[in-house]
């Protein structure tokens, strides 16, 4: 019977642990999830609100993406996708997606901080070609 | 053909819910008649199924765009190869395969036990055919019929997206719905012993070969899902945490505990209603990794266009299935008393419950973290999220206790371990696994997680080569063997055991690769031709890769692809030159396909990714001033080791698998008690 006890004493060890692992990872790493109006609503109440992380879905605003010559740069601006007028500057040192660019309404999640100079320094870019997915009757017709 | 597909599929319905019906009625009614007629709908039901996916891959093959369906994802030009594969490209085709791999499980299911397990089989099929014709009822009256018509044929169809056309989509997806829909035969089974009360451990017997085999499917279907994120996504890396990668991570998580618990119910009679609860979580696992694809409800480089009424339906099955299952768990809990207590802490029975314990651990975790922004998001209106850093985090500890687990749990002693059976088996892997720490963090190596990791690497396959090399020398002593006859005999004779040693040691190997992504290395560049690009690996040598340009062939269903030549020289040595490519496929001319190159090595993968041409219309057109262009290259360290490990993976359980004729009475460890070696059921596959 000892050793029982001993044994549920190391089953209650096992779910502790991963339960604190879980715990410090969300608290660690955890990222607001916006869209773009509500992140210029938080930022403009709350000025440390720059230095979380966040992660925001819109939609990248057509012709807007550049690359700069020679490195891996990018610049393109994100729209909110129900309120256009709500966009901001992205800059993204990294690969971005295949799915990615600026002609077809692509949704596009990023991931980074909302600088104080108004530019979102994104870490992760994530694209869907929404619309490019499936087609109704009379897009197909178009 | 596609007329007869379409009607095949609205026959298949009724015929499913029949046998349904008859089976539960014929099973409960002892009515031997219902019961034959319930199997022949199992038959006729995959007959069917076979019709209606012949008749969507004929509308594919013969260019019918009047069908949504192929107009959305097919063209004219499209390679006959991915017209086939078509099949389970969209939502609504993978629908119909799912129910076509599940009926045809069914099938097999049905014909290997007609002359036995008869008490079974009543409710197996009952329960079979509800699950079918659920599938069946969402095709038809959820708005993703396959055979919807448009008003007009258009002249082309929209073409499929540029990332499915690659082998691996052939590949990929059918191994994984093989994975998860042979799951529910155990999950078919269990119900079947709850409902007939016949709750000894029959049905764990019966269902082994399956449990082992959707296990088998998932792990391939998951390892091939690594290399095409590897080799097409162009990001140099293997696995995002994408909710949809977790989704198929969760059931192969939760079959791998179910795997080592039944083995506890088989030696020890003990965990029946753990076992119950994880033949049930694993199968609604397997729904829930359909729904989250096809609900829409989290973003995912996966997900199927939304449709909110398809994630409804999918819940509330979800819900049904579990309320179903706990129902009928509650009412035998008398008949799942466990035979046996846990005598001490330090034994194999209790190496197993903390295997369990931590893969759904692990589980939870990868639930948790994929579902948190659903989570929060009801819970206090705003959506947070947790991301790759989370689940790294979080899953690295486990992982090693895992794998600490993997050299204990074999090893231990059922019951109680003494102190010469601890000294007996782990002394020498401790002292191994030491010494490759200490070996390595001499020669350099001074990342914590990862010398941890190589350290328990060596534990691990130290353990699991002294059993084998034990194993044979008993062997070849007893019988007179030759050393080579011996390790034939003992791992034929019982198959599950050295298989399951097997499938350790690839786990293992890709474990270890994991742990190399700690050294990998990475240099982005613009260069012209003639310019040079180097790289150091972290095993010291140096590669330099030489730019030769850009050229613009053509190839089928591409508009043009732009291929640019590197000659890599290691150490100053030529060795095999790279391409990689940026290609535009027909019909998706907005978004180029970034196509990588790789030259693999033992120890590490040389890794080119074109990152951008300057200039890619002209570079299209072969001009040459639009040459200019930026690389990004990467030495990934040990990622060959996950392919290894793979084929490894997929050995051991071809051996845990393989049917075996003769006498398994030779299992080299006494049981207290062996739930019969033979096997009841042979996959087919």
């Amino acid at each position: 019977m000892k050793d029982n006890g001993k044994f549920f004493v190391g089953l209650g060890g096992v779910a502790l642990v991963v339960t604190y692992l879980i715990w410090t990872g969300v608290s660690e790493t955890m990222v607001y999830y916006l869209t773009p109006v509500e992140l210029m609503a938080r930022a403009a109440q709350d000025p440390t609100f720059h230095d979380v992380g966040v992660k925001v879905s819109g939609r990248v605003e057509r012709g807007s993406w550049n690359r700069a010559e020679d490195e891996l740069l990018h610049h393109f601006t994100v729209v909110d996708l129900l309120d256009e007028s709500v966009r901001f500057p992205v800059e993204y040192r990294d690969m971005l997606p295949d799915t990615f660019n600026d002609t077809e309404n692509v949704d596009v999640v990023v991931e980074g901080r909302f600088r104080e100079d108004g530019v979102f320094e994104a870490t992760i870019v994530l694209a869907k070609c929404g619309s490019r997915y499936e087609a109704t009757a009379e897009e197909l017709l178009g | 053909m596609i007329l007869l597909g379409e009607f095949a599929l609205w026959i298949a319905l009724p015929v499913g819910i029949w046998g349904a019906i008859a089976g539960f009625v014929g099973g409960r009614k002892e009515r031997g008649d219902l019961v034959l007629s319930a199997e022949h709908s199992v038959y006729a039901v995959f007959f069917l199924l076979i019709l209606t996916s012949a008749g969507i891959i004929t509308a594919f093959l013969t260019d019918s765009f009047e069908y949504w369906y192929v107009a959305n994802y097919s063209n004219r030009d499209l390679p006959t190869f991915y017209k086939v594969a078509g099949l389970w490209a969209g939502q609504r085709g993978s629908l119909v395969f799912w129910a076509l791999l599940l009926s045809f499980f069914s099938s097999a299911a049905v014909f290997t036990n007609r002359t036995k397990n008869r008490e079974f089989m009543p409710y197996v099929v009952g329960v079979l055919l509800s699950i079918s014709s659920f599938f069946l009822v969402v095709l038809l009256f959820a708005d993703v019929n396959p055979f919807e018509r448009l008003p007009f044929a258009p002249a082309d169809g929209r073409g499929l997206n540029p990332q499915l056309q690659n082998y691996w989509m052939t590949i990929h997806p059918p191994t994984l719905y093989l994975g998860f829909t042979a799951f529910t035969i155990p999950f078919a089974f269990a119900m079947a012993a709850l409902l007939s009360g016949k709750l000894d451990t029959r049905w764990l017997v019966i269902t082994r070969r399956w449990i082992l085999l959707s296990w088998f499917f998932l792990a391939n279907g998951i390892i091939f899902g690594m290399r095409w994120a590897y080799e097409m996504l162009g990001w140099g890396g293997f696995w995002f945490w994408d909710p949809v990668e977790n989704a198929s991570l969760l059931p192969w998580l939760t079959a791998t505990a179910f795997l080592h618990s039944i083995q506890i119910q088989e030696n020890r009679g003990m965990l029946k209603v753990w076992n119950m609860g994880l033949v049930t979580l694993t199968f609604l696992l397997t729904i829930f990794a359909t729904f989250l694809t096809r609900s829409g409800l989290i973003e995912s480089v996966h997900t199927f266009a939304e449709n909110t009424t398809i994630a409804f339906i999918f819940l509330a099955f979800m819900g049904v299935m579990a309320g179903f299952s706990a129902l009928l768990i509650t009412w035998r809990y008398p008949l799942l008393k466990s035979e046996n207590q846990i005598q001490s802490f330090l034994s194999r029975e209790s190496a197993f419950l903390f295997n369990n314990l931590i893969l759904l651990g692990a589980a939870f975790s990868i639930l948790w973290g994929t579902l948190f922004p659903l989570i929060t998001e009801g819970l206090t209106g705003q959506a947070i999220a947790v991301g790759p850093p989370f689940f790294n985090r979080v899953n690295l500890p486990i992982g090693l206790a895992l794998m600490a687990l993997m050299g204990i749990g074999p090893v231990i002693a059922w019951r109680r371990a003494s102190r010469r059976n601890l000294v007996k088996n782990f002394l020498m892997p401790v002292i191994v696994g030491s010494m490759v720490v200490g070996g390595l963090f001499l020669r350099g190596v001074h990342h914590g997680m990862a010398l941890l990791t190589f350290g328990l690497s060596a534990f691990v396959m130290t353990i699991i080569i002294v059993e084998f090399v034990k194993g044979t020398k008993a062997r070849a002593h007893i019988e007179g063997e030759g050393y080579l006859l011996a390790f034939y005999h003992l791992v034929s004779r019982n198959r599950r055991r050295w298989g399951g040693y097997i499938v350790h040691v690839g786990v293992v190997m890709i474990f270890t690769a994991f742990a190399g992504v700690a050294f990998n290395r990475e240099v982005v560049q613009t260069v012209d031709p003639g310019e040079t690009i180097t790289i150091e690996s972290p095993f010291g040598h140096e590669y330099a890769l030489t730019y030769q340009g850009l050229s613009s062939p053509r190839g089928q269903n591409m508009v043009r692809q732009a291929v640019a030549l590197m000659t890599v020289e290691r150490n100053g040595r030529p060795v095999e030159s790279l391409t990689a490519e940026k290609v535009l496929y027909f019909k998706w001319e907005q978004s180029p396909l970034t196509i990588v190159g790789i030259n693999s090595y033992v120890l590490e993968d040389l890794y080119l990714i074109l990152e951008n041409v300057n200039d890619l219309g002209g570079a299209f057109e072969n001009e040459a001033g639009a040459q200019r262009a930026t690389f990004k290259v990467q030495v990934n360290v040990l990622v060959g080791w996950i392919w290894y490990g793979g084929f490894v993976v997929t050995l051991g359980g071809i051996i845990a698998m393989w049917p075996s004729r003769g006498s398994t009475k030779t299992a080299s460890r006494p049981k207290t008690k062996t739930g019969g070696e033979r096997p009841a059921l042979a996959a087919r596959s």
